[in-house]
């Protein structure tokens, strides 16, 4: 592999801390997140192998059929059927591409590029099984520019492979803007295609991807369960996690807590308040902030003793998104805060689309204003029926997501919002974001 | 065939010149911004789609489009 220079040297978002991840629920039980310490840094080929044995002999349909048996779904946040992608690439006209998602773009999201660093052996392995599985002889790795951790960590396993001459695809790298929409599967497209990386309207990846090739996107943690799958089969897979979503996941705690960016592997469903329980967390926070910055706020009290697990949060209404659980504490506003995070997402729209171009600029500011005691209830209810009218007009999802958390923010911060809305500023409404809200280094698409 | 076609704005192309809401207004109306908002998701009748036709050759940014139901979203 061809490591490019990168051509900006810093990278956005690194978070302070390294790597930092823990056990959860079971030590014996951990998948991914099994084997060395996290401060051992990168596992090496042998440790990795000696520790998983060598991946299975499967190929085409039969390896797609036992992706299929094990119900693995995807986990960059919107949880489709591994197989059932895996199978559109594989039937598609087309040579095909498979497409390693690296680039984590959740400013407070630390899992991919924890696992990535952790473990990159599993991340090339899931690779190659995708690779395997779709007939592909390519595979990218599409990094944020700047994540040079990431790039080291698998730019050495890459050559460890090489030098053991493992069966693996061809591997290169694209280095992205880093960019919150940037990691959405059709503006990876695009940027690989030469363009800017910005989502493109009605693109189908699997079908017709890079420059119109059948294209594997997926995103790294569902790679590293993939190539657990290969190897350990369906029926060992599903020992991990329940029925509607099988295997471990990733959660980055953030926000109020010991270590932010801290990792956890979860091998079934905890409660929040065992939880929060490993990031110093005793008593029921003001809420969480679950699924990412397009996710939702939850009540800190019903929340405490409700399960984290992706099922389990789509029963109440909520998306697991990329694994996020943020701590919000009480004393913080949290109008104040969905507005700062609104307001870094209005900065992070591509800007192609009316509705998310104008619309979530309005919507941060109305909420800004709220939380000033500048708004009253007319104006309350002007912001309820705009943000109404943006929903599921943009080429991505962008747009939805921050109107999700506007939604939720009206929801779980009603009381907070009405004394507002009747010109009552909040006391902490100039405090600082409990949330990281990152500025724009790079202003560039390309 | 062509009785199952629904109206459907490409976002990305869209620049809110309006004229659409003027041509279909039964189908489309303008957001607070000015861009074009599709009112119906469902099939069209033979008479919608007459002025549906009018709108889609209308729009100058060539957003608009008619598509058999089901295609309706592409995304993946």
């Amino acid at each position: 592999m061809n490591l490019l220079p990168s051509p900006s040297g810093e990278a956005r978002y690194e978070s302070p801390d390294s790597v930092r991840a823990v056990f959860l629920a079971g030590d014996a039980g951990a998948r991914l997140l099994a084997g060395p310490p996290a401060s051992a840094g990168a596992e090496g080929l042998s440790s990795h192998l000696g520790r998983l044995g060598a991946p299975s002999a499967l190929a085409g349909a039969d390896l797609v059929e036992v992706v299929a048996a094990s119900g693995l779904k995807g986990r960059g946040g919107a949880g489709f059927p591994v197989a059932q992608k895996l199978n559109t690439v594989r039937v598609s006209a087309g040579k095909p591409l498979v497409v390693v998602n690296c680039s984590e773009s959740e400013p407070a999201s630390a899992k991919d590029r924890t696992l990535v660093r952790l473990r990159p052996h599993l991340v090339l392995d899931g690779a190659a099984v995708a690779a395997r599985a779709v007939g592909a002889s390519q595979a990218v790795l599409y990094l944020h520019r700047g994540d040079l951790r990431s790039a080291r960590a698998l730019d050495a396993a890459v050559a460890e492979r090489k030098q053991a001459a493992i069966a693996d695809p061809d591997f290169s790298v694209a280095w992205a803007p880093p960019r919150y929409v940037a990691g959405e599967s059709s503006a990876i497209v695009r940027f690989l295609e030469g363009g800017e990386a910005k989502p493109r309207f009605g693109t189908r990846a699997a079908i017709c991807g890079v420059n119109c090739a059948p294209t594997a996107i997926h995103n790294v943690e569902t790679l590293a369960h993939l190539a657990l799958v290969d190897r350990m089969g369906p029926d060992e897979f599903r020992r991990c996690g329940t029925p509607g979503f099988s295997g471990s996941v990733l959660v980055t705690l953030a926000g109020a807590v010991q270590h932010p960016g801290l990792v956890a592997e979860l091998v079934a469903p905890v409660p929040a308040s065992e939880l929060l329980g490993v990031a110093g967390i005793s008593s029921p926070p003001q809420a969480l902030l679950v699924g990412g910055y397009g996710g939702a706020w939850i009540d800190g009290r019903s929340a405490w003793d409700s399960h984290i697990w992706p099922d389990a949060l789509l029963q109440g209404g909520f998306s697991f998104g990329c694994g996020l659980v943020g701590v919000f504490p009480n004393g913080a506003c949290g109008v104040r805060e969905t507005s700062g995070i609104l307001s870094y997402l209005a900065s992070e729209s591509a800007g192609q689309c009316g509705p998310c171009r104008y619309g979530l600029d309005h919507l941060a500011n109305s909420l800004a204003r709220l939380a000033k005691g500048e708004a009253g209830r007319r104006e309350l209810k002007a912001l309820e029926r705009k943000a109404a009218s943006i929903v599921g007009r943009g080429a991505c999802s962008h747009p939805d997501g921050a109107v999700s958390l506007l939604r939720h923010c009206l929801e779980v911060f009603e009381a907070d919002i009405r004394s507002h809305s009747q010109r009552r500023p909040c006391r902490a409404a100039h405090s600082d974001s409990v949330f990281p809200l990152p500025s724009q280094i790079e202003q560039t698409w390309r | 065939m062509a009785l199952k076609e629904v109206l459907l704005v490409d976002p990305e192309r869209c620049r809110g010149h309006g004229i659409c809401c003027l041509l279909a207004p039964e189908l489309i109306d303008l957001d607070d911004w000015g861009y074009a908002q599709v009112l119906k998701s469902q099939p069209l009748s033979s008479d919608e789609l007459k002025s549906a036709s009018r709108a889609v050759a209308g729009c100058p940014a060539r957003a608009l489009s008619l598509v058999q139901e089901g295609q309706k979203d592409q995304r993946n």
